[in-house]
């Protein structure tokens, strides 16, 4: 019963999280009046650029610490990383492309049957918690890959984890314990 | 006072005396002066005294003020909800073991109070006590999502497994609450509540079938469910006329907002259901579904099994009409159409009575199922689940659309190269700095003069 059956599982990556440093002071409000495409969040103290090619938002601090989101591949993310790293350069600012780290990838994944989350709750207690009133899908969180997978009664799966790698890797471990506990609804 | 026995070093005289020197104790020779021997400055000893502060002035350890009136509140819930005086036990050692907890010994008193419900609500599952978290949270007067946070840190701190609880036995509880019965209504409108409570316990297992329970609130099912019954138990014009509202009126009960919508998708599953009627001539429409719901829930496996067929046939003419590529793909389909309708419902049927404990959802994998599913699929790959089968679930029927992939951004590395025109049209040129300052200091002064 191995994950590399008929059809492989398509795993779409819908979000990559990275960060990155500039090692310098940056001053929020030169980029505000000088960047195109920035929202500027004096109370929390960062301003918000969004970049048009590859789809990415960053959080850019201070400190020079910023945070991208909304890439769909790691290297999409770096690619979006980089470009902003010139961006803020060019605007005059003694950037340094350094500390580069994905931090956090999200996938979701459909599996071709339905599954029955008592039973796969009750399979895998304490790994998996399902509370129906407080939300419907179980949850199963492994420790050594640090993943999180959300399973839905409907067969969808939502996997969050440090790389593109371990997500793979949570999937395809998860994938025998729920085949045992699928309801026949085809797809 | 003279020192008998000793003798000053330096001039041999006996005469030595206890003199105190800013308190500190010395032996001085009369004399000469010579100091013969001095004690230590501070009788403490270095570092501070044996015995701490806190020791010395303790008084005997009385227990928390607060500790003792959660337990009384605990005690309070437990005799609301009427439960086994197990319950109210174990429930208390609960929560002087979470109350003592790190993670819960500073926090709020109104979160202390939430804990003391979490507590209730855990033992009652413990011990087999049909609850919900509404209920509780009801109660406590607090938002469920705070109760479900505090719950889920409880569960984890205090390590235990609760089992889940089953929506067919929360109904018998909850229909208490409901006040329809003939003491409190007048004759027409009141109902016997094990009526109710059967018809309502029927009514959610279909709608477990037709994907409706799954992952939705439990409370406003059992409101749909209850409505529904209640209205279907004596379908009179005045009772058909009865509106949501005017029903948690009459029954005092507190209407929740997604109850219409699920009464809405259960009439849905009863027209699909009793369109198969045979004896019905009048169509069936949401408005008068609600009479032939007793004939819906006596026949359901028969009903089921039509409105299948029909669904199938339905399909394979549109197949025939759409497309028409193999044969191959409309005998797959009328094979896999037939041991679908013998097979799994004479074993359902038995199957439905023993596991009354397992979630009715249960029944869907013994009634809808199409077993020779991997050889369909590799032939006719349909292309979406929920146009295949009867009852699917609201989130296969509304799919979310996915960002479409951007195919130029297929084979990036990250590291290529990024070249200046690009970065400009991020960058606003100066005039456009300077436009742009100017503008916001002008509306900034109009938001200052209103």
């Amino acid at each position: 019963m191995d994950s590399s059956n008929d059809e492989a599982l398509d795993i779409i990556i819908t979000n990559v999280v990275a960060t990155f440093r500039t090692r310098c002071h940056l001053n929020l409000r030169t980029i505000a009046l000088e960047g195109t495409n920035v929202i500027y969040k004096p109370e929390v103290g960062k301003v918000l650029m969004k970049l048009r090619k590859p789809t990415i938002t960053a959080s850019i601090w201070s400190s020079g610490k910023i945070i991208c989101t909304g890439a769909t591949s790691e290297d999409e993310a770096k690619l979006g990383a980089r470009r902003l790293a010139r961006c803020l350069q060019k605007l005059g600012f003694k950037v340094r492309f350094s500390a580069f780290k994905v931090v956090n990838v999200l996938a979701v994944c459909s599996m071709p049957f339905a599954i029955h989350l008592i039973d796969f709750t009750k399979n895998n207690r304490p790994i998996a918690s399902y509370e129906p009133e407080l939300h419907p899908a179980a949850t199963y969180r492994i420790k050594n890959l640090k993943a999180t997978i959300q399973v839905f009664s409907t067969g969808s799966l939502t996997v969050t984890g440090p790389n593109v790698q371990n997500v793979a890797t949570a999937v395809e471990q998860v994938y025998p314990l729920l085949f045992e506990v699928r309801k026949p609804i085809c797809k | 006072m003279s020192r008998a026995g000793a003798t000053c070093p330096s001039c041999g005289s006996s005469n030595i005396v206890d003199d105190e020197l800013y308190s500190q104790a010395q032996l001085v020779c009369v004399d000469c002066g010579t100091v013969v021997s001095e004690g230590v400055l501070a009788s403490d000893p270095v570092g501070g005294s044996d015995v701490s502060y806190s020791r010395t002035t303790a008084v005997a350890k009385k227990p928390c003020p607060n500790l003792i009136k959660g337990l009384q509140r605990v005690r309070a819930l437990c005799r609301i909800l009427r439960v086994k005086s197990e319950i109210e036990d174990l429930s208390q050692t609960y929560y002087s073991q979470a109350y003592q907890h790190v993670s819960f010994i500073n926090v709020t008193l109104h979160k202390k109070e939430v804990l003391a419900g979490c507590c209730v609500l855990v033992s009652c599952r413990l011990l087999n006590w049909p609850i919900t978290m509404g209920t509780i949270s009801c109660l406590l007067d607090a938002d469920p999502d705070l109760v479900g946070v505090i719950y889920k840190e409880m569960v984890k701190i205090l390590n235990i497994e609760a089992p889940i609880v089953n929506l067919t036995d929360v109904i018998a509880t909850h229909i208490q609450e409901y006040k329809i019965s003939s003491a409190d209504v007048s004759g027409d409108l009141a109902v016997n509540s094990q009526d109710l409570t059967k018809r309502a316990v029927a009514l959610v297992e279909l709608a477990a079938d037709a994907w409706i329970v799954t992952g939705r609130r439990p409370i406003p099912i059992m409101m749909a469910a209850i409505y529904l019954a209640w209205q279907s138990l004596k379908p009179t014009k005045q009772r058909l006329k009865f509106s949501l509202d005017k029903f948690c009126q009459l029954a005092k009960v507190k209407k929740h907002q997604p109850a219409a919508k699920r009464i809405t998708e259960i009439k849905e599953m009863l027209c699909k259901l009793g369109k198969e009627i045979p004896w019905v001539r009048e169509t069936v429409s949401p408005e008068n579904v609600a009479r032939q719901v007793e004939d819906i829930l006596q026949y359901r496996f028969a009903l089921l099994r039509r409105a299948l067929r029909t669904h199938e046939e339905a399909l394979l003419d549109e197949c025939q009409a759409s497309c028409q590529d193999s044969p191959a793909e409309e005998a797959v389909l009328s094979h896999s159409s037939e041991p679908v309708d013998q097979t799994p419902n004479a074993p359902s049927l038995e199957q439905c009575e023993m596991n009354a404990e397992r979630e009715p959802g249960d029944e869907h994998e013994n009634l809808c199922t199409e077993p020779q599913s991997d050889t369909q699929e590799s032939q006719a790959p349909a292309p979406n689940w929920g146009k295949r089968l009867l009852f699917v679930p609201p989130c296969v029927i509304h799919p979310k659309r996915r960002r479409m992939e951007q195919p130029d951004l297929k084979d990036v590395t990250g590291d290529e190269e990024i070249s200046d025109s690009e970065i400009d049209s991020y960058i606003r040129t100066p005039q456009e700095t300077r436009d742009f300052a100017r503008t916001q200091k002008i509306l900034s002064l109009s938001e200052s003069d209103k």
